[in-house]
């Protein structure tokens, strides 16, 4: 005779290998149905993205179907995100957002707007909710690449419904001005920009906002960290010196701002000749892997340089949309998994709010 | 994230100081009227040269707190009785101002 026991005992051996504890213990185990020797229940993961969830369910399968007297395993694989954004009573970030990732880069021209994009469909693909902020004021590229034309609703108190696309809402500044139009700004049009996409946009249920950001170290990163407890920020650059050095300016202003910081992805990472298939490391090789190892943090992978990631996006239907079995697509898929899989051991780290009593 | 001590609680002292009690279990009192003169922001303090130019005998004796709020992760703003408010205290530079105290105090 099979006992819900039995059962929850068998799957204490099955461990998530992000958050390096057990399923049973981490309360991922959900609906247990026992039937005489048939087995049901769920599994309730950190994230629709998990990057391991085909082996645990495989793990979990086993390990039951091992026990005397089972004769049918059935388990439903589910999710629910952990917020990892404390919530300060009166503060501007809207209590439906779980989690805000921004992506950074330091120096401009690394392919962080191409890989925030991707990043976004490729978190949606697997059934998270996200919404992604195109941030970068002076040059939004968001609209282009994910070709959005219709501008978004803006109702009578201001508030933005955001456009979208594919599975993700988005909002840019690109929306706002004529393509030859230019925004000159200085500083507080800048901060004022950032709290009214945070604050004035009707973002709804969000798992993930990724926010494109600007380059730089400047208004806009700043303004960002100030008005909410972002979750963690990702780190772009490509392999060369010049470019992660810049980077490393990014993560010491995130540092300074008790931001925390994801990982590193390392774009236009090495080129494939499409003719020959000589792999050729344009801008030197391994180089945001060792930063990464250097100021322990996550390396989070690798994108290739491929003419089609570039004509993906200029053509406003990014590479995990047109072409999910190319390598480069592999590669988004396998970043946002990693990235998902970071901010849900953020989310594990029970982490005290501060309290303003006055 | 290492490195740096984030606050539990921030709440009054008493009607005018400020009290903040520290994740590692210190409790730092900041006099009203001193942490009003140690404000941060560029007004009373010379970006370039860090000479203060908020003078003392413009802030009212009983200035106090009216209003806090954070400041992301790493920091509280003060809006004061006074009507000063751009002041960003992080946390770090209570927790020095704290240290500063202690020591002079000794």
């Amino acid at each position: 005779m099979v006992t819900a026991d039995h059962v929850f005992q068998a799957l204490r051996s099955v461990q998530d290998p992000d958050l390096r504890r057990d399923i049973v213990s981490l309360n991922f185990v959900k609906e247990m149905r026992i039937d005489g020797g048939r087995v049901a229940f769920a599994i309730e993961l950190t994230t629709p993205a998990c990057p391991v969830k085909e082996l645990m369910q495989e793990e979990a399968r086993k390990a039951v179907a091992s026990l005397p007297g089972v004769s049918a395993v059935e388990i439903r694989m589910t999710s629910q995100v952990r917020r990892t954004t404390p919530q300060a009573p009166g503060g501007l970030l809207p209590p439906t957002i779980k989690n805000v990732v921004p992506v950074a880069s330091g120096k401009g021209g690394v392919g962080k707007s191409t890989v925030s994009a991707n990043l976004a469909l490729a978190l949606a693909k697997r059934g998270a909710r996200v919404g992604l902020m195109d941030a970068d004021v002076y040059g939004p590229s968001i609209p282009t690449m994910l070709g959005i034309t219709e501008p978004p609703q803006v109702d009578e108190h201001n508030r933005i419904t955001p456009v979208e696309q594919d599975g993700v809402k988005v909002v840019s500044m690109g929306f706002f001005m004529r393509p030859d139009e230019a925004v000159v700004w200085r500083g507080p049009m800048l901060h004022k920009t950032v709290q009214q996409f945070l604050g004035g946009v009707l973002w709804g249920e969000l798992d993930y906002l990724l926010v494109d950001l600007p380059p730089g170290t400047g208004d806009v990163q700043l303004s960002l960290c100030q008005s909410i407890p972002i979750t963690g920020a990702v780190i772009v650059s490509t392999p060369q010196d010049v470019a992660l050095n810049v980077a490393q300016k990014a993560i010491t202003m995130f540092k300074k701002l008790n931001a925390p910081v994801l990982g590193i992805v390392e774009n236009m990472s090495y080129y494939v000749c499409p003719h020959c298939h000589t792999r050729d490391d344009i801008f030197g090789s391994g180089g945001a892997r060792k930063i990464a190892e250097r100021l322990e943090l996550p390396f989070l992978g690798e994108i290739p340089l491929v003419r089609q990631v570039r004509e993906a996006s200029d053509a406003g239907r990014p590479v995990v949309l047109t072409d999910p079995e190319s390598p480069a697509a592999k590669a988004f898929m396998d970043v946002a998994e990693r990235i998902a899989a970071q901010v849900s051991i953020r989310g594990m780290q029970a982490e005290a709010p501060v309290k303003v009593t006055f | 994230m290492p490195g740096i001590v984030m606050p539990s609680e921030i709440g009054r002292a008493n009607e005018h100081d400020i009290k903040i009690t520290w994740q590692d279990g210190r409790e730092s009192v900041y006099p009203a009227r001193e942490l009003r003169l140690k404000c941060p922001c560029a007004g009373c303090v010379d970006e370039f040269t860090g000479a203060v130019r908020v003078i003392s005998s413009s802030v009212p004796d009983d200035v106090r707190p009216a209003a806090i709020n954070l400041i992301g992760r790493y920091a509280i703003s003060i809006l004061w009785s006074d009507g000063h408010a751009t002041g960003i205290y992080s946390f770090e530079y209570l927790r020095t101002l704290d240290s500063q105290h202690r020591t002079a105090g000794q």
